[in-house]
């Protein structure tokens, strides 16, 4: 991962090491919870990657709304004086629960989960999940690659021939 | 962004940000529509009853490989009325380009210019600001026998001389010219930052 500088400074990438440690964490979480979906997301709605049984959920929508979410109790957070974000939040429902929590502050985990597993080993087992992966996101600042280089020459030539063809009515 | 090397992948976060009823929600109902569903996702509108935004709407879009590469574009509004400042900061959070929708109606110009400076202030919180940022202008309800010139409007609104679209969003005119022109010039950025 690298934290880019310049634009609003939102911007990391994520290596191919990197992100099958990631996936292993989640798919180790998955097994021990036996949570539907383990999404890891950024902190801005990005999707990262999924873990779990549920095929049916669409994780590009999920994360932003996950990410919208997460962005309006830290505005919450302020208005009350908090000066640390919340560090999850929890929603409840009849057959599904969703537990969300921030992860090295720029990212964020999505467990969704039924009912009949309890709320407690989902935490417990979570928090050890957070912990492992802000190790990983830690070791992986040290990572130089740099967005110029995803976006090549050839990728920008190529760019305008395939928005025509995606745009062309 | 978020760039992903092991799958090739690179997502980008483009925000339709603009005055209240300027057609915001609107543009991306029509590149819903109109695209092909193998390349976008469900369109994601959070509204109140009266059907304004609330939050934001989402829609995430593809445009098929670029040299093995895949970019993903991550479309957003704001909710444009003057009530919502939180959510549009929260909302402009992580955004790599914008699509300013002006009202092109002459009563609304003010509107148009106030939404302008509150977009300035928001991309100052976070670090940058409309000379540094992608962003281009749409011009929008062009139609409308109200509508200010083109010369009016690119005098009040475009003093940075951004890139310019006439469009009338419900019928799709200029609504695709603008999106493309926006992902250009946010890969250009991208390759070059200002």
């Amino acid at each position: 991962m690298n934290a880019e500088k310049g634009g609003n400074g939102q911007s990391f990438t994520l290596s191919g090491e990197m992100y099958k440690d990631v996936a292993e964490v989640l798919s180790d979480l998955a097994s021990k919870t036996r949570a539907k979906s383990i999404i890891f997301a950024d902190i801005n709605g990005h999707p990262i990657t999924q873990r779990g049984r549920a095929s049916d959920i669409d994780i590009p929508n999920m994360t932003a709304l996950a990410a919208g979410d997460f962005a309006a109790t830290v505005e919450m957070s302020k208005m009350v004086g908090e000066t640390q974000r919340f560090k999850y939040l929890y929603h409840e429902g009849e057959k599904t629960n969703i537990y969300l929590s921030s992860v090295a502050d720029n990212f964020l985990v999505i467990i969704i989960f039924d009912t009949d597993i309890a709320l407690g080993m989902i935490r417990i087992y979570t928090k050890r999940t957070i912990d492992r992966l802000e190790k990983i996101l830690e070791l992986a600042k040290a990572e130089t690659k740099q967005s110029s280089e995803f976006i090549d020459l050839k990728f920008t030539k190529y760019l305008d021939q395939e928005l025509d063809k995606a745009f062309d009515f | 962004m978020y760039i992903n090397w092991a799958l090739n992948e690179i997502n980008l976060k483009v925000v339709y940000y603009g005055p209240g009823l300027s057609g915001k929600t609107t543009n991306l109902i029509y590149i819903h529509k109109k695209l092909d569903p193998s390349l976008r996702g469900e369109l994601i509108t959070l509204s109140t009853k009266e059907d304004r935004t609330l939050f934001f709407d989402f829609m995430q879009l593809e445009i098929g490989k670029i040299n093995g590469k895949v970019p993903k574009f991550n479309l957003y509004t704001v909710p444009g009325q003057v009530y919502y400042a939180n959510s549009r900061k929260i909302i402009l959070n992580g955004a790599d380009g914008i699509v300013f929708v002006a009202d092109s109606q002459k009563e609304r110009i003010d509107e148009n210019l106030d939404t302008l400076l509150d977009l300035e202030n928001n991309l100052i919180e976070i670090g940058t600001s409309l000379e540094k940022f992608p962003w281009v202008l749409q011009y929008n309800k062009r139609d409308l026998p109200s509508a200010a010139s083109l010369d009016v409007l690119d005098k009040k609104l475009n003093f940075l001389g951004v890139p310019s679209f006439e469009s009338v969003a419900h019928k799709g005119v200029g609504v695709f010219p603008t999106l493309k022109e926006l992902i250009k010039n946010i890969i250009a950025h991208i390759r070059v930052p200002a």
